[in-house]
């Protein structure tokens, strides 16, 4: 392995990318727009059914005809928990966004404030302040069933209160949940695309030839190219933070965890990009053959809507694309600090880095048939 | 160090000289006292070839893209594999070049087998590919640089750029130089190991009559440094501007091959000595044609042209004309060219085919 030669090729490629005025405008604008136009657009959207577990601790025919009022708004999809499961622990395993707990007691505190104008009872409402919207909206349902509850029981004695825990100990809105998935999404585009084109224009302009009649080897140069992708996914990163910090106020990590992932991300896709490349002959197919594979794994792999959100069968398909665990992971690592999950999805990333580096080096190929 | 024999071009006493591999040096005579400037050759294999082709082939599908061709490249040599678009020239130099896998036959570069001894030989060979583009965003000094650093061996850079004339633009991007220009880096690119062997896949197409002519005095300034050039090309007069050697191929077979002059020889036609504006043609025509000249013959507007198979035949009818004071403008002679050669041999190939 000879770093000069190495080095020098990614000098080179800095050079080349400094020097296109145009290019370099457009992969920096092109995050930019996005993270500002989906950041507007995607705040104030909910979706039309929302899942809402509930575990209901109390377990009486009162407790049940008020989930059943709830299932009848129509607009929740309730799935029970049993009464013995840890709340805070299963939420963080399942990664659940809303969770509903009806104390143990609540019928008899609502028969006992008949009698007693001091009883109360309060349900909690656990619920992740990443998904703000789908959160606000199940609230809202829940606050007006109680509502209605305590002015029909109590002529508006609030008897039965609601308690918010947010799962999370910081505030987080949906561009908090957008921003990992962007800068993902960012690095996933530009490698992809930039490994594709380089490779057909490279191969039509007879410079992959050439490189095969030279000293230097594939595992150099792919090296050497993928150093450049992250030089670009380092940009393209600060770049998308800064206007997350700016614009849209956040509190943004980042810490060791965070560089390895888009270490790992920009080899990873340049790999994959190198690997597609090597199939698509023409140039003029290199945008196709990179959307055909980009964009599907966009939206599957949960970067501007929360997993939950698609049936079951497409979540079962992201967790099998690089993307997911790309925007997981700094996603974790980024915003929610929870580190130990990071550190899961961000080994997943570097496995899918490696299979696809020593693939790249192993199957791209400069011969001609 | 090598040593090699030179043959004094004033006495023709020959003497043996020795130096390094490619080296320039002035000697004299030691018989006669000439002085001159002799060219060491490149590295010289046992045998003197720089290139040995055997019975090489090429097969995608039905398609047979080059048939069993075999040919041999001297040391310092520049060998021209002409032939037209889709011949095979193209093919064959890639499977030279190891970008392509031969079907069969075998490859020697420098005595050394591609097959197994290629990445050894990649440091002694530079290439400039067919339709070639560098790096669009690097300036000619930055491109030369780049390939020289992938080398172990190092020709200077700045004088790479001296010899091709490319010092006005060695600042400039390689993207905003003119076709010829850029055929010229490519060229330099090839050469920034300091190669023994150089190929050049149809370095002048698509560049226009100067450009052309400029990237062929490169070439012939690689042939005058000794170094063995492997040119393809589709165009006739490049190869007989160029070549030392030239194999002409067609349908993936190698249907000539030889000297410029050989194949003339061999498959050209005689040469024809025209009289422009002769007054009184006829008459002169007449009279040649009592001389022996019964071939002579007027071509309109006083113009006669005269078939010559041996130069001496150009001296005699001087001296008639002269002698029967002829009046007339000028005199060219046309010697036949490797276009009518090839249109010779592509013919008859074509008329064996015919059933």
């Amino acid at each position: 392995m000879n770093f000069q030669i190495i080095g020098m090729d990614f000098i080179c490629s800095v050079k080349g990318w400094f020097r296109s005025k145009g290019g370099m405008f457009w992969s920096l604008a092109f995050p930019v727009i996005l993270i500002l136009l989906f950041g507007a657009i995607f705040s104030g959207v909910g979706s039309s059914k929302y899942t809402l577990y509930v575990q209901d601790k109390d377990h009486t025919t009162m407790s049940q005809q008020f989930v059943g009022i709830l299932l009848k708004t129509g607009v929740l999809d309730i799935k029970n928990l049993s009464a013995d499961v840890n709340i805070t622990a299963y939420i963080k395993e399942k990664n659940i966004k809303s969770v509903l707990v009806i104390p143990h007691g609540t019928s008899n505190q609502i028969n006992q404030s008949f009698i007693d104008p001091t009883a109360k009872v309060n349900l909690t409402f656990y619920f992740d302040p990443s998904e703000q919207t789908q959160t606000q909206v199940i609230r809202t349902i829940i606050a007006s069933v109680i509502q209605q509850l305590n002015k029909d029981l109590t002529s508006r004695r609030d008897v039965i209160g609601l308690t918010d825990i947010s799962t999370i100990t910081e505030n987080f809105n949906f561009i908090d949940f957008f921003l990992p998935g962007m800068i993902g999404f960012t690095i996933m585009q530009g490698a992809i695309y930039g490994s594709i084109e380089r490779n057909t224009k490279y191969r039509k302009d007879g410079i992959l030839r050439k490189l095969l009649t030279t000293p230097i080897t594939r595992t150099e140069w792919i090296l050497a190219k993928m150093l450049f992708m992250m030089f670009l996914a380092g940009i393209t990163t600060a770049l998308i933070t800064i206007i997350g910090i700016l614009v849209f106020s956040m509190t943004v990590n980042i810490t060791p965890l965070v560089i390895i992932i888009l270490v790992a991300t920009s080899f990873l896709f340049s790999g994959m990009g190198m690997l597609i490349g090597r199939f698509v002959k023409e140039e003029e197919t290199a945008d196709t053959a990179a959307g055909a594979i980009s964009f599907p794994m966009m939206f599957l792999a949960g970067t501007f809507f929360p997993l939950e959100q698609m049936p079951a069968f497409l979540q079962t398909i992201a967790h099998l694309l690089p993307l997911y665990y790309v925007n997981e992971g700094l996603r974790n690592a980024m915003i929610y600090m929870n580190q130990s999950e990071a550190l899961i999805n961000g080994a997943v990333v570097i496995i899918f880095a490696a299979v696809f580096f020593f693939a790249g080096v192993l199957l791209t190929k400069w011969k001609e048939d | 160090m090598i040593e090699q024999k030179f043959k004094c071009p004033n006495c023709g006493e020959i003497a043996s000289f020795s130096g390094n591999p490619g080296e320039q040096m002035m000697a004299s005579c030691a018989s006669c006292g000439a002085k001159g400037r002799l060219t060491m050759p490149m590295h010289t294999q046992p045998n003197g070839y720089a290139i040995e082709v055997s019975h090489l082939k090429k097969v995608y599908g039905d398609l047979i893209a080059v048939d069993d061709i075999s040919f041999a490249v001297k040391t310092g040599e520049v060998f021209a594999f002409l032939g037209p678009n889709g011949a095979g020239k193209t093919t064959t130099v890639e499977m030279i070049e190891s970008i392509r896998q031969p079907t069969a036959g075998s490859i020697t570069l420098l005595g050394d087998d591609i097959k197994t001894g290629f990445n050894g030989i990649k440091e002694r060979i530079g290439i400039l590919p067919q339709e070639f583009h560098s790096f669009e965003r690097l300036t000619v000094k930055e491109t030369l640089l780049y390939f020289s650093k992938l080398y172990k061996k190092r020709a200077d850079v700045d004088e790479i750029i001296k010899a091709l004339d490319l010092t006005a633009q060695k600042n400039m991007l390689y993207r905003n130089l003119s076709g010829g220009l850029k055929q010229r880096v490519g060229v330099a690119i090839s050469l920034v190991n300091d190669p023994d062997i150089i190929f050049l896949d149809e370095p002048t197409t698509g560049l226009d009559p100067k450009a052309r002519r400029e990237v062929w005095g490169v070439i012939a300034d690689l042939r005058k440094k000794g170094k063995t050039v492997f040119l393809t090309t589709h165009y006739m007069e490049e190869a007989e501007f160029l070549a030392d050697h030239i194999a002409v191929i067609f349908k993936g077979k190698i249907i000539a091959e030889g000297s410029l002059e050989d194949l003339i020889r061999r498959y050209g036609k005689s040469s024809v000595l025209h009289i422009k504006n002769c007054k009184n043609s006829a008459e002169v025509v007449k009279m040649l044609q009592e001389e022996g000249f019964e071939e002579a013959t007027t071509e309109g507007n006083g113009d006669i042209a005269i078939k010559i198979d041996h130069k001496e035949r150009v001296l005699e009818i001087l001296s008639h004309l002269r002698h029967d004071c002829i009046d007339y403008d000028s005199i060219d002679i046309r010697r036949s060219n490797l276009e009518e050669v090839f249109l010779r041999l592509t013919g008859s190939k074509l008329m064996e085919e015919a059933p």
